[in-house]
C-alpha cells in the first residue's frame, strides 16, 4: 500500500460521520481509532488540564484516556452521545490521578462541614455578567485553574463535561445536594476571585 | 410566599431541582421579580462559565495554535544546538551531496557509521599525538572540532543562561570558556574515575580514554574519552564526546550526546539530545522528559515520558513505552513490538512500507501517520531547471561584475587556479581551517566581529570558487589568443557549464564539486597572500 491510498482512506475518515468510526474502532481499526483521537484530543486535554493542576499531568491523563479507550471504546453502546460519553471517560481518569495522588480525599471531606447549605451575605459579589468580552473570558479561565480542587473538579466536570449532579456524585462519591454545595460554593469562590482580580 | 436562596435558585438552573419543587419555584418567579433577576442572573452566569470554558487555559491555546510542541527550554536548547551544528556543518555542506552505492557506503566516510568510525578513529588518534594526520582528514576533524567545541560547550553552559538571548548566551558562553577562572574541574588521564565515595561539586570536565564517574558529580558532567560510563549520579547535565557511552546510573539534568553508541541504562532526570550511531535505551531506564536523537540503530525498550523524535538512517526498535508522540523521520525500518505503548501520535517516514512492522498487541493511543519518504529524482522536475538556469545566470554575473570590478585580482586568482595541487591543498586546508580559525578568534570576544567578517568573507569566497575554477577551465580549453573581457567570460561561460553537467553526474559530481571549491579557495588564498605583498604582484 503506497502513500497516495493511506492518504485518501484518512482523508474518507475525516468526511466519515460519527457512528461509523466509532463503529470502525470497535472493531479495532488503528485508523478508526486514530481519527478519533484527533477529533477529541483537544476536548480531552482541556477536560484534563482543568481538572488537574499541571499541563504535565493533563496532558499524561490526556494520553492515558486514549490508550485505554482501545479497549473501552467496546463497552460505548451509544445511549449517551459519544463526546459526553469520552469526557465521563475522562473525569473518571482525572479523579483516578486525583484519588492517587491522595488528593481527592479532600474533596469529599470538604464537603461535609458544609452539606447543610449557606446563604450568601450581602456583601457576596453578585453572578456573573450577562455580556463577556474575550479578556474577561480568559480571566474567568485562569480564576477557574486557580480554585482549590475540591471546588474546581466539580464545577468543571459540570460546567465542561456537562454532567449531571447525579453524574457529578458518581464520580467524586458524593451525594447529589453536596455536589450542589460544592458547585454553588465554587462559583461563590470564583466571583469572588474575579472580584477581587479587577480591583 | 417567602423568596428562594440563591443556592436554590442555582439548582434550579442547573435543571437539577425535583420536579415539583421546580414548578413552585417557576410560580415564585412569576410573581417575584427580585428571584426572576436572580435566576436570570445565574443563567447567564452558567452561559459564562460554558463559553469560557470551551477554550483551554491561555498558555495552553496560544501555545497549541504555535504547534503541539511546547517551545520548553529544551527545545530553546535544541535550536541553539541546531545552529551551532549548521555553523560547524560549513565545512561538511558540501559533501552533503556525496551520493555513494549502497553497496560501498561502508566505505563512505560521510554516512553516519563511516563518519562516526572515522570522526572517533581520528580523534583518537589525534589525542594519541598523530597530529599529522590532521592534514589527511581536515575537512571531517575541522567539523568534528567546530562541533564538538561549540556544541559542546554551548549546551553545557546553556542551562546557566538560558534566559538570556541565545546570541548573548553564546558570547558569554565563549567568554566563559576562555576565561582561567571558570569553575570547573579539570581531569585527565587515560583512566578517569569518580570513584563510589567521592563528590565533585563543581563542574567536572574530564578527559581520557576511560572516564567513569561512580560517585556523585553535583554540577554538570563533561566527559570526552574513548568510553565514558556513569555508575554514579550526576545532578547537572552530562555532555559527552566519547566512542562509547554507558549510563547505568543517574543523570538529573540532561544528556547532550555525541557518540559513536549510546547505552542508557539508568534514570535520566530530563531529556536527551544527541548523536548516535546506534542508541539503546533499556527496558531500566526512565526518561523523565523526552528524547531527540539523530542515530543510525534505535532500539527503545525503556520508559520515555514525553515524546521521541529519531532522525535515523538504520533501524528503529521500539518495545518501550512512550508517554507522548513518537516520530521516525527516515531511517530503514521502524518496529513496535508488542509491548510498545505510544501516548500520542505516531508519525513515520520511511523509504519502503514494507519495513514499518507494527505488531498487533502495540498501543497507538493517537493517529498513525506512515508515509513514505520520497526519493525523486530532481531531473524529472522541471523546477530543477529552472533553478539550475537561475544559478548558472547567477554565477555568470558575478563572474562578469567580478572581472569588471576586480580585473586584476580576478584573473590572477582564475590563473592561479593553474597551480593545481597546491590550489587544491591549499583550499582543503582554508575550507577546513577557516572556520576552526573563525572559532579561535571569536573566543577571544574582541574578535567576535572580525570573526564575523571572516566568515562572510569566507562563505563568499566558497560561493566564488566555481567561477575562478570555470573560467580557468574554460581558459584552458579554448586557449584564447587575445585576455579580453569577452574571452575570459566566454570561457567561464564554457567552464561553468562543464562543472554544473559534471557535477551532476551521480557519485563523482559530489568530488568533483568539492574539488572545484577547495581548488578554487586555495588560488583564491594564493592569490590574497600574494596580493598583500606588493612585491610579488609583478
Amino acid at each position: 500500500m503506497g502513500p497516495q491510498p493511506r492518504e485518501r482512506e484518512t482523508r474518507q475518515l475525516e468526511g466519515l460521520d460519527l457512528a461509523s468510526v466509532i463503529e470502525r474502532a470497535q472493531g479495532h481499526d488503528a485508523e478508526a481509532l486514530g481519527e478519533i483521537h484527533h477529533r477529541y484530543v483537544r476536548r480531552v486535554l482541556g477536560l484534563c488540564r482543568y481538572m488537574l493542576d499541571s499541563r504535565e499531568t493533563a496532558e499524561d491523563a490526556t494520553s492515558e484516556v486514549f490508550l485505554k479507550l482501545q479497549r473501552s471504546i467496546a463497552s460505548y453502546d451509544g445511549s449517551t452521545p459519544f463526546p459526553r460519553w469520552l469526557l465521563r471517560v475522562a473525569g473518571n481518569q482525572c479523579i483516578d490521578v486525583l484519588r492517587r495522588s491522595g488528593r481527592a480525599q479532600k474533596v469529599m471531606v470538604e464537603v461535609d462541614d458544609g452539606a447543610a447549605g449557606i446563604e450568601p451575605t450581602s456583601s457576596e459579589p453578585s453572578p456573573l455578567g450577562n455580556v463577556i468580552r474575550m479578556a474577561e473570558q480568559a480571566e474567568v479561565r485562569a480564576a477557574i485553574t486557580r480554585l482549590p480542587e475540591n471546588y474546581r473538579v466539580p464545577l468543571v466536570l459540570r460546567y465542561y463535561s456537562e454532567l449531571s449532579y447525579d453524574e457529578i456524585g458518581q464520580h467524586l462519591g458524593l451525594q447529589k445536594n453536596q455536589v450542589a454545595v460544592l458547585i454553588f460554593r465554587a462559583k461563590q469562590e470564583l466571583r469572588r476571585k474575579l472580584a477581587h482580580g479587577s480591583k | 410566599m417567602e423568596c428562594y436562596s440563591e443556592q436554590i435558585c442555582e439548582v434550579f438552573v442547573d435543571g437539577e431541582l425535583p420536579v415539583d419543587e421546580a414548578r413552585r419555584l417557576r410560580g415564585h418567579l412569576a410573581t417575584c421579580q427580585r428571584c426572576q433577576e436572580r435566576v436570570d442572573a445565574l443563567r447567564s452566569e452558567n452561559r459564562v462559565l460554558s463559553e469560557s470554558l470551551r477554550e483551554l487555559p491561555d498558555e495552553e491555546a496560544s501555545l497549541a495554535a504555535v504547534s503541539r510542541w511546547r517551545l520548553s527550554r529544551g527545545w530553546g536548547d535544541l535550536a541553539l544546538l541546531a545552529a551551532v551544528l549548521a555553523l560547524g556543518g560549513i565545512a561538511l555542506v558540501l559533501i552533503d551531496d556525496l551520493q555513494i552505492p549502497a553497496a560501498l557506503e561502508w566505505a563512505n566516510p560521510f554516512s553516519v557509521n563511516g563518519f562516526t568510525n572515522l570522526l572517533f578513529n581520528v580523534s583518537d588518534y589525534i589525542a594519541q599525538g598523530g597530529t599529522a594526520m590532521l592534514t589527511e582528514y581536515a575537512a571531517g576533524v575541522g567539523g568534528v572540532v567546530l562541533m564538538l567545541l561549540l556544541g559542546g560547550s554551548v549546551l553545557m553552559l546553556g542551562r546557566r543562561w538560558r534566559r538570556r538571548q541565545p546570541g548573548l548566551r553564546l558570547l558569554i558562553v565563549l567568554l566563559a570558556l576562555s576565561l582561567p577562572s571558570f569553575a570547573m574541574e579539570h581531569r585527565h588521564g587515560q583512566f578517569v574515575t569518580v570513584a563510589a565515595n567521592e563528590t565533585v561539586d563543581d563542574t567536572l570536565l574530564a578527559t581520557g580514554d576511560t572516564v567513569r564517574v561512580e560517585g556523585v558529580v553535583n554540577g554538570d558532567l563533561l566527559a570526552f574519552g574513548q568510553t565514558v560510563e556513569v555508575r554514579g549520579t550526576v545532578k547537572g547535565d552530562v555532555v559527552t564526546g566519547a566512542k562509547r557511552v554507558v549510563v547505568t546510573g543517574t543523570v538529573e539534568g540532561r544528556i547532550y550526546n555525541f557518540s559513536q553508541s549510546l547505552d542508557l541504562e539508568g534514570q535520566l532526570g530530563h531529556s536527551l539530545y544527541g548523536f548516535a550511531q546506534s542508541l539503546r535505551v533499556d527496558d531500566r531506564s526512565h526518561v523523565g522528559e523526552g528524547v531527540v536523537v539523530a542515530a543510525g540503530e534505535v532500539s527503545l525498550e525503556g520508559d520515555v515520558k514525553r515524546s521521541v523524535d529519531i532522525m535515523g538512517s538504520g533501524n528503529a526498535d521500539v518495545s518501550g513505552s512512550v508517554g507522548r508522540d513518537l516520530t521516525v523521520f527516515g531511517g530503514r525500518s521502524l518496529t513496535l513490538t508488542d509491548t510498545a505503548r505510544v501516548g500520542g501520535n505516531l508519525s513515520a517516514r520511511v523509504r519502503e512500507l514494507k519495513d514499518v512492522h507494527i505488531a498487533d498487541g502495540a498501543t497507538i493511543a493517537g493517529k498513525r501517520d506512515i508515509q513514505l519518504q520520497v526519493r525523486q529524482s530532481p531531473y524529472s522536475h522541471p523546477r530543477f531547471y529552472f533553478h539550475q538556469a537561475i544559478w548558472f545566470a547567477s554565477a555568470m554575473l558575478v563572474g562578469w561584475l567580478g572581472l569588471v570590478f576586480f580585473p586584476g585580482f580576478f584573473r590572477a586568482t582564475t590563473q592561479a587556479v593553474g597551480s593545481g595541487w597546491t590550489s587544491l591543498g591549499l583550499g582543503i586546508g582554508v575550507l577546513a581551517g577557516a572556520p576552526v580559525a573563525m572559532i579561535v578568534i571569536a573566543i577571544t570576544l574582541v574578535g567576535f566581529p572580525i570573526s564575523l567578517m571572516l566568515l562572510v568573507v569566507y562563505l563568499t569566497a566558497v560561493y566564488l570558487a566555481k567561477i575562478w575554477v570555470g573560467a580557468f577551465l574554460g581558459w584552458l580549453l579554448l586557449k584564447p589568443a587575445g585576455g579580453t573581457k569577452g574571452d575570459w567570460v566566454l570561457g567561464l561561460l564554457v567552464g561553468l557549464l562543464i562543472i554544473t553537467i559534471v557535477g551532476y553526474i551521480p557519485y563523482l559530481g559530489g568530488l568533483v564539486r568539492l574539488g572545484v571549491v577547495c581548488l578554487g579557495l586555495g588560488a583564491f588564498a594564493a592569490q590574497l597572500y600574494r596580493a598583500s605583498r606588493p612585491g610579488m604582484t609583478a
